[in-house]
């Protein structure tokens, strides 16, 4: 965060000759926990703080440094302390923060404890870390995920989506005023006919001749039958481009998505991304195929009608349009009003799915507990919630379509009284009369028909956003930040001082240990001390906060993400099945392999002979839906899953823990031939796992408590010995 | 990858079993023949399983194999295996469960009843299969080369 660019130059004032500044950190919590602002600056002589006041001089307080007993950080939940001890306890002095500004509290700590190991007076030539500006805001990406998209006007931005189809959209557009065009031409030509033969035919100031309808006959038809074609085009035309459109925004949003990294989706439920992929491009789809095209249609008829009846008769024209205004009024009220209606219906929506994403995948628990009854009444009231929003927005709209249908017929009344009048003046015939109440009640439907527009906008704006928001969040792994390709690696796996902050709390604090290739290595440890983060940060799914994870001794950041995970073979607990079948699930990270290939890892992995007793063989459609396997076989099959794409490094993240004894000696014997010439990283619960570790490494609380090989740590009676006991306590219990 | 005829020790005995004897010289009573890949390539990948599931063999090309033995393996999996090829669908019509199809198959005319959509599925190289309620396997290779009423009637459903 950069210093105050105000209270920067305050403090410089303040330095003696041949004092620099080393570091500082800006608080913005008083110790009452009150939104304000204070810069503490390290110097290499002294610690000074300057506090912001509200009215005019700040406060300012400085201790040298050979007067400070000890400057300390600590975490409160959302804030953070930094305690300052100093030799005349009168002195002492505490900051708090919140909880973002936490990482740069540690580096200040960092630099400070830096600064007094050097002597007094002498300046760090290399000052260890001062605070860089601009480095924070790479690669960190866990306190800004979700952005706000406050990029413009959501609907302009589908503009985006429609680029390469440009030259379709012309034509849908030009089809579409063609057609509005010719369907104007009618009310003309009716008027023409009243005029010209039905009133002196009336009047009988002329006799029936057959030979003057023929030609308004036609005419009449030519141009039904011309308005059919162009609208028959530009429909079609419009749906295509509605398609087209919106299918590149759900591939868009779906390629996003598989571009977030795993602490996104940590965040975001199910339901709620389904909705937004499925429902929100399908309105839009509707919005762009329907109400858009409609819109253009209407607003050149709009125009082209008020033109012609201008020209009719201004005067008249001028009364007819008299509730315009109204209108316009009216649309404008209701339209914020539908907008945020049809934002909250969208929610909605999106949460009645994620009932059902949370439900369906956990019927078992629901009927174990047999909470069915629960479950429908939170269903029931997510779908009251779907309900209600709806009939919100129904109720806005109910009372507001006809209210412009009213004002439709308040316009013609004014004409049919204003037109009788002026008929009656002699000013205009009664066929040009017929023609004007055509045109202006056209006039009104396309208002009408306007109006509608402005509610369906408002939808489609609501989709857009919950469509841009997703979009918007910027891939905060990006895979194009390591460019160095790699082929296969040798396994070589170095932690240097590896640190990992998510949000607020520190999981890992400052881990250093050297695998060589091919070694394994067992991680054992009580729940929470961070495993299973520190093989994510190995795999690369988050970023360290500090330090660097080197592979092959290079830094894992600058490494291709892609080429590196296929150097990774990743066996989990909870094993999970694609639904496909067993040959497409085996060869999941190496779709090319030959059948061979397959039947090789399925046998390593001990799953070809339970495969071979299934009626289709590897052919067995297994996942959502498919063939029930035991836990013991499809852990089995993601075994073969790992050992087909021959990984560099395997993790093993309690692979064993979910099944029983047999059949955990089954998968043993599977692993056995698994790490096998790899370097190995295990998770285990079950110490019997990892009996071929080379070495176990004990962690505890995000620390490494103990490292060796079995009997090494069972000597020195720490927390393996512990575990070991209580594990051997269980099993003969 | 064809290694030309393979050693493959295996008779059917008078009592009408076959009887697999492996490099070792170990034979084996009752032992089955299953394909590994029924649906996508039934005339590769054939292992040999013992009567209580081991494999004992596993054969890449029946076709590399000597005439007597790939004939006593064909004859034994055609005894086992019933994958009926769909050749033309005359009707699919709404049943209290599902669906109920009528089609000619390579085995005759039949009539079965597919519960949902999920029972039916692509599978790689463009064939379909089709799974009725007890789990019956109905193949169609080639959905496009099927007549156009057929065809009609199953995109349908698919």
């Amino acid at each position: 965060m950069p210093a105050d660019p105000v209270t920067l130059p305050l403090i410089e004032t303040r330095l003696e000759t041949g004092e620099r500044i080393v570091a500082r950190f800006q608080t913005d919590l008083d110790l009452r926990l009150h939104f304000h602002k204070g810069l503490l600056v390290l110097t290499n002589r002294r610690l000074l703080y300057l506090e912001e006041k509200p009215e005019g001089a700040a406060r300012f307080r400085d201790w040298k440094l050979g007067e400070i007993g000890n400057l300390s950080l600590e975490e409160m939940g959302a804030t953070g302390v930094l305690h300052l001890t100093t030799t005349d306890p009168s002195a002492a002095s505490r900051w708090r923060f919140t909880a973002g500004l936490i990482k740069e509290a540690d580096t200040f700590l960092a630099c400070f404890l830096n600064q007094r190991r050097t002597p007094a007076g002498v300046g760090t030539a290399a000052a260890p870390s001062t605070p860089d500006p601009n480095a924070e805001d790479e690669g960190l990406g866990f306190t800004e995920l979700a952005r706000p998209s406050a990029r413009g006007n959501p609907l302009l931005r589908l503009l985006i989506f429609s680029k390469p189809w440009l030259g379709l959209i012309a034509l849908g557009l030009a089809l579409t005023v063609a057609a509005t065009g010719v369907s104007l031409l009618t009310p003309w030509i009716t008027g023409s006919l009243v005029d010209e033969l039905l009133i002196p035919l009336q009047t009988k100031t002329e006799g029936l001749n057959v030979q003057r309808i023929i030609p308004y006959a036609l005419l009449l038809l030519g141009t039904a039958l011309l308005a059919w074609l162009l609208k028959w085009g530009r429909s079609f035309v419009v749906a295509r481009i509605a398609e087209l459109v919106t299918s590149r925004m759900r591939r868009a949003l779906f390629e996003h998505l598989q571009r977030l990294s795993l602490i996104y989706f940590n965040k975001k439920r199910t339901g709620d991304l389904i909705s937004r992929i499925g429902s929100d491009t399908d309105r839009i789809s509707m919005f762009i195929s329907l109400s858009f095209i409609d819109f253009v249609c209407d607003v050149f008829q709009f125009a082209f009608t008020a033109l012609i009846l201008f020209k009719i008769h201004p005067l008249l024209a001028l009364a007819a349009l008299g509730p315009v205004p109204i209108v316009a009024w009216l649309v404008k009220c209701v339209r914020g009003h539908l907008r945020s209606s049809f934002a909250a219906s969208g929610r909605a929506w999106g949460m009645m799915l994620n009932v059902l994403a949370d439900t369906i995948p956990g019927v078992r628990v629901v009927k174990a507990f047999a909470q069915e009854e629960r479950e429908i009444e939170r269903f029931r009231q997510a779908d009251q919630h779907v309900f209600s929003t709806n009939d919100r927005v129904n109720r806005t709209w109910s009372f507001f379509s006809p209210m412009i249908e009213m004002f439709t017929d308040l316009g013609l009344l004014i004409i049919w009284v204003a037109g009788a009048w002026v008929v009656a003046n002699g000013e205009i015939k009664v066929g040009i009369l017929t023609c004007f109440v055509m045109y202006t009640s056209r006039f009104y439907g396309r208002v009408e028909a306007m109006s509608r527009f402005f509610a369906a906008a408002q939808r489609a704006a609501a989709s857009a956003h919950r469509i841009f928001e997703v979009l918007d969040v910027e891939a905060d792994m990006p895979t194009t930040e390591g460019t160095r390709r790699i082929g296969r690696l040798s396994g070589r796996l170095e932690f240097r001082d590896v640190r990992f902050r998510h949000g607020s709390r520190e999981i890992i604090h400052g881990i250093n240990l050297d695998i060589a290739p091919g070694e394994m290595i067992g991680l054992v440890g009580p729940s929470g001390s961070g495993k299973t983060t520190l093989v994510n940060l190995a795999c690369r799914f988050f970023d360290v906060s500090e330090g660097a994870i080197l592979v092959d001794g290079e830094d894992l950041r600058d490494i291709h993400v892609e080429d590196f995970r296929k150097n990774i073979g990743l066996v989990l607990q909870e094993p999970y099945l694609f639904f496909g079948t067993i040959a497409d699930n085996i060869s999941y990270g190496k779709p090319e392999a030959a059948r061979e290939e397959i039947i090789a890892a399925a046998k390593a992995a001990r799953a070809h002979e339970f495969i071979m007793k299934l009626v289709d063989g590897y052919d067995s459609m297994v996942g959502e839906r498919g063939q029930q396997l035991s836990g013991g076989e499809r852990q089995r099959i993601s075994i073969a899953r790992a050992l087909l794409i021959d990984p560099a490094i395997l993790i093993l993240d309690e692979a064993t823990s979910s099944v029983d004894t047999e059949t955990e000696r089954e998968i043993q014997r599977a692993l056995d031939n698994l790490v096998h010439g790899r370097t190995t990283i295990a998770i285990a619960h079950r110490l019997g796992t990892l009996r071929l570790a080379n070495r176990l490494v004990v962690l505890e609380d995000g620390r490494i408590s103990e490292i060796g090989t079995h009997e090494q740590l069972l000597k020195t009676s720490g927390t393996y010995a512990r575990l070991h006991q209580a594990m051997q306590e269980v099993s003969h219990a | 990858m064809n290694t030309p005829a393979i050693q493959i020790n295996l008779h059917r005995a008078a009592t009408g079993v076959l009887v697999f004897t492996d490099a070792a010289g170990v034979t084996y009573q009752n032992v089955l023949p299953v394909r590994l890949f029924p649906l996508t390539d039934p005339t590769h990948w054939i292992a040999i399983s013992s009567a209580a599931g081991h494999d004992l063999a596993c054969i890449e090309d029946l076709a590399a194999l000597p005439g007597n033995i790939r004939d006593l393996l064909l004859e034994a999996l055609a005894d086992r295996d019933f994958v009926p090829l769909i050749q033309s669908i005359h009707a699919i019509r709404r049943a209290a469960h599902g669906y109920e199809w009528h089609v000619t198959t390579d085995r005759g005319k039949t009539h079965f009843t597919v519960e949902n959509d999920e029972s039916i599925q692509p599978l790689a190289g463009g064939s379909i299969v089709v799974m009725d309620h007890r789990n019956t396997r109905y193949l169609i290779h080639d959905p496009a080369a099927l007549d156009a009423k057929s065809r009609q009637r199953l995109e349908r459903y698919y």
